[in-house]
């Protein structure tokens, strides 16, 4: 019966968040509605982790799994993936690195200024 | 009979599970990062549903019974993020910076090679959410007009070449700050790049863990403006 509630409590946030996505103005997705009203809850005190401790456990450590089909649909693009393959790569290998080092180098410069702060 | 086996939504979800739980086994006996269990997943379905001639359909009656899983999975990662609430309010200006930098440098990298490469717009808009966690470059992709399996697949080879070379960068840059690591593994490489920086240490694991939600929300944000 726990891991019932722990479904429904969870399955309830996501249907609130479908319900608000539509009715918001521009298009942000429901699954991100559902992250932000958890969030706010968990702040809030009205949802303790303990409520849904082993459904959400379930859902983040198996996280990979979830995504299997979504990959799988690939298969109906293999001529597309196969036509810019090299370009692919590139694009994946660069944006990685540049992305690692932008951030690095953000972090790195606003911890100093937090620790700058600290200081005075 | 092949059609009363093969479209059954039994079928796609235990061939799911079988080939993820091989390469879950794959993973943990080699301990490589490129033994990644969705990767070899996919190494296992595609070419079994092709070789067979079994119709994306027919594996879709179960597929996408797991595919609702991806809106709950995505709403718990709120819960990775409240568990680092207390290092979150010490370095949440550092947090939020770093992570909008993070962002907006993907995505300013990612259109301006697709627009070198002459990639069309589709294409373009498939790869610019690469950077963040698969539930959320889905809908990014699909807001911006993407192919959302193009998406999945350009999201976890970034994950994985993330986890290979992010230990090889903080090297050679000599990047000694764990904050700076774990903020860092996370915006250039989500989900799966956390689990290297969980390896690297506690505290890389877990700025690791709210950088990728963080940059997964603002690539959001960012992605209604464009």
């Amino acid at each position: 019966m726990k891991i019932l509630y722990q479904i429904a409590i969870i399955f309830s946030i996501c249907l609130a968040g479908e319900v608000i996505s539509v009715l918001l103005p521009f298009p942000l997705p429901s699954s991100i509605i559902s992250m932000l009203i958890l969030l706010i809850m968990l702040f809030a005190g009205w949802l303790k982790i303990d409520h849904i401790r082993e459904k959400s456990d379930f859902l983040l450590s198996n996280m990979a799994f979830f995504f299997i089909p979504a990959g799988v649909g690939v298969i109906e693009h293999l001529d597309t993936i196969a036509s810019f393959w090299l370009e692919f790569i590139i694009i994946v290998v660069v944006s990685t690195v540049a992305v690692f080092l932008v951030t690095a180098a953000t972090v790195t410069f606003f911890l100093s200024l937090e620790n700058r702060r600290k200081a005075e | 009979m092949k059609e009363v086996i093969c479209s059954s939504p039994f079928f796609g979800i235990t061939l799911s599970i079988t080939a993820y739980a091989i390469g879950v086994w794959l993973n943990k006996k080699t301990g490589k990062a490129f033994f990644n269990p969705l990767l070899i997943s996919y190494l296992i379905i595609i070419p079994l549903l092709l070789i067979s001639n079994i119709p994306l359909e027919w594996y879709n009656e179960g597929g996408d019974i797991i595919n609702m899983f991806l809106s709950p999975a995505t709403a718990v990662l709120a819960i990775s993020v409240y568990r680092q609430r207390e290092l979150l309010k010490k370095h949440l200006l550092t947090v939020v910076m770093g992570s909008l930098a993070g962002s907006l440098c993907s995505i300013i990298v990612v259109s301006l090679m697709c627009v070198l490469f002459g990639l069309d717009d589709a294409l373009t808009a498939s790869l610019i959410p690469k950077s963040i966690t698969t539930p959320m470059a889905i809908a990014v992709s699909e807001s911006l007009g993407g192919i959302s399996s193009i998406t999945v697949l350009a999201v976890i080879v970034t994950g994985i070449l993330g986890s290979i070379i992010s230990p090889l960068l903080i090297k050679l840059f000599r990047i000694k700050n764990e904050i700076v690591q774990g903020l860092a593994i996370g915006a250039s490489s989500h989900a799966v790049g956390t689990s290297k920086a969980i390896e690297l240490g506690e505290i890389q694991g877990a700025l690791s863990s709210v950088a990728l939600v963080t940059s997964g929300v603002i690539t959001v944000a960012l992605s209604l403006l464009i």
